[in-house]
């Protein structure tokens, strides 16, 4: 039952396309998620949008990753520990949906993706491990 | 004596609530997700519980990156909608139950399931939109609620052997309960949907339905599924699922399926729910 933390860990990243959110990444990504959750209150929102550089400059985050958050480079963001429920408030402050940001994660525009998703989405098909290729 | 009645599993997309709020729930694309709930919503309407115990998550609404409890227990006497970003929904607020909930809470660290508690939250869609799909628009909802927050966004997330073990200890509890209440238990998220990285879109109609089989055996072999295979199967945010296992351990062995209910899609996702009592 019990299993290996490294092995676990290992297997996590086995999968394509896919950040798992460990705690690595949490601990990497702490100050892009804690920048974040500060867009669920109004008056930041006002701040960050009047100057997003400024309002960036605040907060304890690399260059890169505020590279990344001024170009909404989201698939950076989740490589430096940023985790979409937390990026969902920026989202939320551009006023797109959940499923238009998440189309721009994707190779597909996001007509092209509502269409996928209407057809019955992804297939895990060849998208499960990226070792074993099944 | 409290006793725990049914148990319901669903999904708690947040579009759901949008519709709902504006009144699309009929339209085409929201009207054949709803049809599938009416059955639920008549046989809510009958059934009447006291008190239902919500197992769900928090999608960084209450909690930040700051505090991450891996099992929490709201203890408090009511929770307001939260704002995620726009505006907070336009639902009523939340009764708690306060001494079911702290009696559950003491009970479950007694039985070592050390529990983190919440006296003041306010609770998203990972709550709301279940109440929602199950009681319709009410002026003030018809039952009490006892939260119960699951860490399921961090690694590692709690196993489903634990998320199973953690639902029968939950039913001691409330069968330890002196007053005469009706309580429900719900688990909430999934089905199957990925919302980052190039993966994201997937979607398995096939796994989300053996799932939904195994919730309704007469064993508890679905406690076994490794977090790899919820991920590799079901997208990143597939693992939600782990959180159904807490209201199907607390059934006991044997259930009987009242109802099932499966569509694809809502936004990113699989709408799955399954209403089951114990046998
Ligand atoms: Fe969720």
């Amino acid at each position: 039952m019990k299993q290996n933390i490294h092995e676990y860990l290992a297997e996590l990243e086995d999968i394509p396309g896919t950040r798992i959110y460990t705690a690595a990444r949490a601990r990497k990504g702490y100050w892009i998620n804690q920048f974040a959750m500060s867009l669920m209150k109004g008056d930041n929102r006002e701040r960050f949008k009047a100057n997003e550089r400024a309002y960036l400059d605040e907060w304890k985050i690399s260059e890169e990753a505020k590279q990344a958050l001024l170009a909404r480079d989201y698939n950076t963001l989740l490589d430096l520990g940023g985790n979409v429920y937390f990026l969902s408030k920026l989202f939320s402050t551009d006023g797109l949906s959940f499923a238009e940001a998440v189309s721009t994660m994707t190779e597909y525009s996001f007509p092209e993706y509502r269409d996928m998703m209407l057809k019955g989405g992804r297939s895990p098909e060849g998208n499960r491990s990226i070792k074993g290729g099944y | 004596m409290a006793k725990i009645t049914a148990g319901v599993g669903s999904s708690h997309v947040p579009l759901l609530g949008v519709a709902v709020d504006q009144g699309k729930w009929q339209d085409d694309y929201f009207g054949p997700i709803f049809a599938g709930y009416e059955w639920t919503r008549e046989w809510e309407k009958a059934e009447k519980p006291d008190v239902v115990i919500l197992v769900y998550n928090d999608h960084a609404s209450a909690f930040d990156a700051n505090i991450i409890p891996t099992f929490a227990i709201g203890c408090g006497e009511s929770y307001k909608p939260a704002d995620e970003g726009w505006g907070p929904r336009n639902v009523p607020d939340v009764e708690g139950h306060a001494d079911l909930a702290w009696h559950i809470a003491q009970s479950l660290i007694l039985d070592e399931f050390d529990m983190t508690i919440i006296n003041e939250m306010d609770v998203d869609h990972g709550l709301t939109v279940p109440m929602s799909m199950m009681f319709g628009q009410p002026e003030k909802w018809p039952c009490k609620v006892v939260p119960l927050a699951v860490n399921v966004v961090t690694y590692p997330v709690p196993s489903g052997n634990r998320c199973w073990a953690l639902g029968e200890a939950i039913a001691r509890a409330v069968e330890s309960f002196p007053e005469d209440l009706n309580v429900q238990i719900w688990g909430t998220g999934g089905m199957s949907h990925q919302l980052q990285g190039p993966r994201a879109g997937l979607l398995n109609r096939e796994w989300d339905n053996k799932f939904l089989d195994a919730l309704e055996a007469d064993n508890d072999d679905v406690r076994h599924i490794p977090h790899i295979e919820y991920l590799r199967e079901t997208g990143s945010e597939g693992i939600e699922m782990v959180m159904w296992l807490i209201m199907r351990g607390a059934l006991g062995q044997k259930v009987k399926r009242l109802h099932r209910h499966y569509h694809i899609p809502c936004s990113n996702t699989a709408i799955g729910h399954i209403v089951l009592a114990p046998a």
